[in-house]
């Protein structure tokens, strides 16, 4: 039997991998001639030729003062003269660079796996510069094509001093290094950079009240970006793949405009990020206590006290967090005086009946630092009281909490005994 | 032609008598669940004993007391054997002779010489190590004297599985330390957390894995372990005879793949591999590597005394030639051993066995040692219930243990002192490897196989020279199967592009490429072909299970506490898995609530029944294709392609006491369709003119039952892995015929290979049954019958037919 006969009679054992078969188009590109020239052209896109093969740019500008969503571009400045002058420190603190030392940045690939397989088809860039927005991409029109593709995007970014990207340091620029390591031999090295991954503080700020921290709801539902008749990135794939068949711009036209709205997207994005950061934007109690966290979590204790202190004087529960929240911070920064009046806040508080704990601290703040039993015993067994009404989901840790608490009533029962 | 099971005697027939409990014979069953009686005796002997016997003791009495005595039929006294040792070499660096020295060592063994004078000339090799010989030292050796010498180079270790990798990496972890160099050694799998990968990776100078770890995780993402590809020196490979059949095809494909990743960064390692005592250890070696390899075979370990016996449990049906249950027997006999203290080891060649024998051996420790004293193992246990059952070897607070062939392979488990093989475990060199569990240090230790009813057992048992004068089997592979191959050079063009021309393992790959073109997985461009779709192709390719996924076993008893106790592969899963199956865990009854097929999860509660059930496979076989054959006046050989269609359609509800059947009920599961090679006999109508239909097709069931048994015998494959099917009219031909199929896609070469020696096959089955005390066919040649036929003497009248006069050497036959 030949080969083909067996390996189509074998086909229901081998693994399919869902695509449809349909005749395949030569495809050979030439220096001179290249397909669909016409098309490409009024797609903004030029052919860009390293040894025999060539890969597709394509760069759109932007009026720096065009609105993206809530802001204009031109807002990136003056958010990053902020930071500069605020000279708080913060991972995504842009202190020490310039707009255009910005780049934002995206790829679109084959697939979803991290593994050697997974090709990308097209990386994309938007820089800020003074008089306009650049969005620059490069498109790879075959995958034999890699070379010519990343030699001319790693001149491009030689001077690369930082990325903003969108869950970009665990997929995007991890595969780009990938791709470059099967390539290294032909191409520059990759530069080193900063990189800020917005994908991290939006799940901080917005993980909460958004369904999904994907990049195009937070779009639509923080930014105010409204995209129209936009092609949803997880189509990207079986479209390249059929434009590898048939060659037709057309067929990907869709994605390239996707991927540019994407990095436009991130530039407001890190408008708005930062804005709730440096507080100069109206802010949701969330909001502001998360980017208190985020701050505390950097080591900036000040700007994160500052923070919950203005969430004080507010009514409810946001406040209570602050209130929490800043007497935990200032028992850690050992000022622990100035978190008990904050807890017996907390304790007056009628609402705070569910809540044990600044009862506990009190407790353990009047025992070990004031030495005073009796009032110790007081919050210990207020606080096991409250403990008590509540229900609670785990035998082990009610276990645990209970014997913790009867071990101090009763070492405090001792106490006040002796004195 | 469809074929429906009807009573016993068929359901041997079809594929579901490998799996389980129709592996149990009918006859000899009835005796298997009247233990209660025997264990009253032994529990009595226990407490009155008051002092414990020595091995020596023992001894003496397997051979004076005649209950015993009477039974054993061949006793092999294996003598000790001296060290055979050299200096250690000059070469060796000063550190690692250092450590050496420290630990008492002053000379090596003649094969670790050999093996590190082989490593240095830079040649790839297979050093031939049976248990406990120091094999460790043959790859340790060179790979550290290698790292000693320059600390950038590395080293990838593959074992069979994850335990096996742990164990080593403790071992060269403590000699490393004594060693006193920086060298770094990690284990690489499933359980490495993610902060420790990254250090693996980038610094890791030996790298310790599996095969499924290297296909799924290391090679797709070669890209992240650039230096270990480009300073990778060497590649060992450990339990090299495990790689056999299906998984050694699969992995043979995975190292084609791994040695295009290793030239595409610049390196040419050399293969150390290492094999327990198979046949043909350096044409495995040189298949599964693709790299040419030299032979050490100098054993030059001691050993001590081991005595080997052959114990055929009595007669206890003479007509029908039954025998006691082999499976009682090794209860009574492993139970002499533990009640004196001596640590035992008992091989049961089904889980379900091992779960009954487990069950006794349990209830006759429970007085004196506690139930935890005695534990079971086999695939489908958790990791770490198999790494607690280790340990407690180990340190001796597990007195038995009962197992599958899954201890065959190199887990340290400390040395014991007696092994019970329940059965003839299929295959020489499987038998010489459980058989080495007894006795791995300077010993005196015994082995003591005890046959059961099988023709293959009987055959063993009564002709110890087949066993003992015979080389073990030769382990095959076919790396070239066509499902495999094509599933292997996906996952490559995954990892790298294909060039025009490009051959894999020697294998032309145009048609393939070309194929998997115009399938949509590959886009052919300029002279190269590259992966392009969106889907992980290794992820959907199992190295381990022919039907390639396995179903999850559910434990939802305890509904606040559902937990996985274990998993079955999914052909295995639609006899033993079905809605209302009872499924043994651990000796733990359990009944199946319900089979997702789809999400392959079958859900279980346990239950407290007195029965088992026995599910009935239809198979069905079509010829498509005739590739070879021999055509004789009388009969026809031949060999092809076929599709096999198997569907579970009822089970029954059996009974422990009586065997009475109590219930049954369909099974509602998709028909299996299976394309693979077969071989199979024809015979000539006219020939057997004067024999009734149903007398041929009665004849055909006998014949099939020995092949069943002796066929795997000649091909060194497990019996589940070969298929026989007996047909009365062939849907080709109309003819009476017996098919033998491989038990996976595309076929693996077994079918093949039966089709060149069956002349042998023929020969040995005649023998089987012509030898075979019984008077009209009995469950130890041609099974069991319809009343009033002579199965016997049909089944011979069948060989006779084909049988021709050459002269056939088995032996030498075999080896083809």
């Amino acid at each position: 039997m030949s080969m083909q006969s067996k390996l189509n009679r074998f086909k229901k054992h081998l693994v399919t991998e869902k695509n449809k078969a349909e005749p395949l188009v030569e495809f050979t590109p030439q220096r001179q001639a290249i397909q669909h020239h016409e098309a490409w052209k009024s797609l903004q896109t030029a052919p860009y030729f390293y040894d025999e093969e060539y890969c597709l740019v394509r760069e759109v500008h932007y009026p720096v003062d065009q609105r993206w969503g809530n802001y204009s571009f031109k807002e990136l400045e003056s958010v990053m003269e902020a930071w500069m002058k605020s000279g708080d420190i913060h991972p995504l603190s842009s202190h020490n660079l310039s707009p255009a030392d910005l780049l934002f940045f995206d790829t679109e690939t084959t697939g979803l796996s991290g593994g050697a397989g997974n090709t990308i088809f097209l990386l994309g860039h938007s820089q800020v510069e003074e008089e306009q927005v650049k969005v620059k991409q490069y498109f790879l029109p075959g995958p034999g094509s890699e070379i010519a593709m990343y030699h001319y995007f790693l001149t491009q970014v030689k001077e690369l001093k930082n990325l903003v990207t969108y869950n970009g340091k665990s997929f995007d620029w991890p595969q780009v290094k990938t791709r470059h390591t099967l390539i290294r031999d032909f191409v520059p090295s990759l530069p080193a950079f900063g990189h800020f991954d917005l994908l991290h503080g939006s799940r901080r700020l917005w993980k909460q009240s958004l369904e999904s921290v994907r990049l195009s709801v937070v779009e639509k539902e923080i930014l105010g970006v409204e995209r129209e008749h936009d092609t949803p990135g997880y189509l990207a794939p079986m479209l390249y793949f059929q434009y590898l068949k048939e060659n037709d711009p057309e067929l990907v036209k869709g994605v390239m405009i996707h991927n540019e709205w994407d990095v436009l997207s991130l530039i407001t994005l890190y408008i708005h990020i930062s804005k709730i950061l440096q507080g100069s934007s109206a802010v949701t109690s969330i909001e502001q206590y998360e980017s208190a966290r985020w701050y505390e979590s950097a080591g900036q204790f000040g700007v994160a006290l500052q923070k919950y202190t203005e969430m004080m004087n507010g009514e409810g529960s946001p406040s209570k967090m602050a209130k929490k929240a800043a007497a935990a911070l200032y028992k850690k920064m050992k000022q622990e005086h100035l978190a008990v009046p904050l807890w017996q806040e907390l304790c007056q508080n009628s609402s705070m009946e569910n809540d044990e704990e600044p009862f506990v601290e009190l407790a353990k703040w009047h025992e070990h630092q004031e030495k005073d039993f009796e009032r110790a015993l007081y919050y210990a067994e207020a606080a096991y009281g409250i403990w008590k009404r509540k229900k609670r989901l785990l035998k082990r840790t009610e276990v645990k909490e209970k014997a913790a608490f009867d071990k101090r009533i009763q070492r405090l029962r001792k106490k006040c005994e002796i004195t | 032609m469809e074929q429906q099971a009807r009573g016993y005697a068929v359901f041997s027939f079809f594929g579901a008598r490998h799996r389980g409990f129709s592996y149990i014979n009918p006859f000899h069953a009835r005796y298997l669940f009247s233990y209660e009686r025997l264990f009253d005796k032994i529990g009595g002997e226990v407490t009155d004993m008051e002092t414990k016997k020595t091995m020596q003791e023992l001894l003496a009495l397997l051979r004076t007391e005649p209950s015993i005595n009477e039974q054993i039929v061949h006793w092999k006294t294996i003598e000790e054997k001296d060290a055979v040792t050299g200096p250690i070499p000059e070469t060796l660096h000063p550190h690692i002779k250092q450590a050496l020295q420290d630990r008492g060592v002053s000379s090596l063994y003649s094969h670790q010489l050999s093996a590190f004078q082989t490593a240095q000339h830079s040649h790839s090799f297979v050093a031939v190590t049976p248990t406990a010989s120091g094999k460790t030292l043959c790859y340790n050796l060179p790979v550290l004297q290698e790292i000693a010498h320059n600390p950038d180079s590395r080293a990838l270790y593959l074992f069979p599985t994850k335990a096996l990798a742990q164990d080593q990496k403790a071992e060269i972890n403590e000699f490393i330390d004594a060693i006193g160099l920086d060298i770094k050694s990690y284990t690489y799998d499933g359980d490495t957390p993610a902060n420790i990968r990254q250090v693996v990776r980038k610094a890791g100078n030996v790298v310790m894995t599996n095969p499924d770890m290297l296909h799924s995780a290391i090679l797709p993402h070669h890209t992240k372990w650039v230096s270990l590809f480009e300073n990778l020196k060497y590649i060992v490979i450990d339990e090299l005879h495990t790689y056999r059949g299906v998984f050694g095809s699969h992995v043979a494909n995975v190292i084609r793949r791994l040695k295009r990743i290793c030239s595409f960064y610049g390196s040419q390692p050399i293969f150390i591999c290492t094999s327990a005592t198979i046949a043909n250890p350096k044409e495995l070696a040189e298949k599964l590597t693709g790299s040419a390899m030299e032979l050490i075979n100098n054993n030059g370990a001691p050993s001590g005394k081991k005595h080997f016996i052959f114990y055929n449990p009595p007669i206890v049906n003479k007509p029908l030639n039954v025998r006691k249950s082999a499976t009682l027997e090794a209860r009574d006999l492993a139970s002499q051993f533990l009640k004196n203290k001596i640590q035992t080891i008992v091989f049961a060649r089904s889980r379900v066995r091992v779960e009954i024998l487990l069950t006794y051996l349990q209830e006759l420790a429970k007085k004196e040692f506690g139930m935890k004293s005695i534990q079971g193992y086999r695939g489908g246990y958790l990791p770490t219930q198999r790494r607690a059952i280790e340990k407690g070897l180990r340190n001796g607070e597990i007195m038995g243990v009962v197992s599958t062939n899954a201890l065959e392979l190199g887990v340290d488990i400390g040395q014991l002192h007696a092994c019970i093989l329940t059965g003839y475990p299929g295959s020489i060199a499987s038998a010489w490897q459980q058989a080495g569990r007894a006795g791995r240090r300077q010993d005196e230790s015994v082995v003591i196989m005890v046959a059961s009813s099988s023709p293959m057992d009987q055959y063993i048992i009564q002709q110890p020279e087949y066993f003992f004068d015979r080389s073990p089997e030769s382990a095959r592979i076919n790396p070239d199967n066509l499902i495999i191959l094509v599933d292997h050079v996906k996952c490559g063009a995954y990892e790298l592009p294909f060039q025009e021309g490009d051959s894999f393992g020697g294998v032309e790959l145009e048609e393939i490429l070309e194929f998997l073109t115009d399938e949509q997985v590959l886009h052919h461009q300029g002279k190269r072909y590259f992966w392009m779709n969106d889907s992980f192709p290794a992820h959907n390719i199992s190295l381990r299970s022919a039907s390639q996924e396995n179903v999850v076993i559910v434990d939802q008893s305890d509904v606040a506490n559902v937990k996985i106790i274990g998993e079955m592969d999914r052909f295995s899963s639609m006899t033993l898995l079905h809605e209302e199956a009872i499924y043994l865990h651990q000796g733990i009854q359990y009944q199946v609530e319900k089979l997702d097929y789809e999400e392959k999860k079958a859900f279980v509660r346990e239950v407290d029944v007195d029965y088992f059930t026995d599910a009935n496979l239809a198979v069905s076989l079509k010829v498509l294709e005739i590739d070879k054959n021999t055509k004789m006046k009388d009969q026809e050989r031949a060999y092809g392609e076929v599709t096999v269609n198997a569907m579970a359609t009822i089970f029954k509800k059996i009974k422990f006491e009586t065997h009475e059947n109590v219930g049954s009920g369909p099974i509602h599961l998709p028909e299996e369709e299976l394309h693979t090679s077969a071989t199979w006999l024809e015979f000539e109508r006219e020939q057997l003119h004067n024999v009734s239909e149903s007398s041929i097709e009665q004849g055909l069931i006998g014949v099939a039952n020995v092949f069943r048994h002796v066929a795997p015998l000649f091909v060194m494959c497990d019996p589940s892995d070969l298929h026989v099917v007996p047909q009365i009219k062939a849907v080709h031909s109309g003819k009476p015929a017996i098919f033998l199929y491989d038990r996976y896609p595309g076929g693996i070469g077994l079918s093949e290979n039966v089709y060149k020696i069956w002349d042998t096959v023929i020969h040995e089955a005649y023998h089987v049954i012509q030898s075979c005390p019984c008077e009209a066919g009995c469950p130890s040649c041609t099974g069991t019958m319809l009343e009033g036929e002579n199965a016997k003497v049909l089944a011979l009248k069948l060989l006779d037919a084909v049988r021709r006069d050459e002269h056939v050497d088995a032996i030498q036959t075999e080896s083809l």
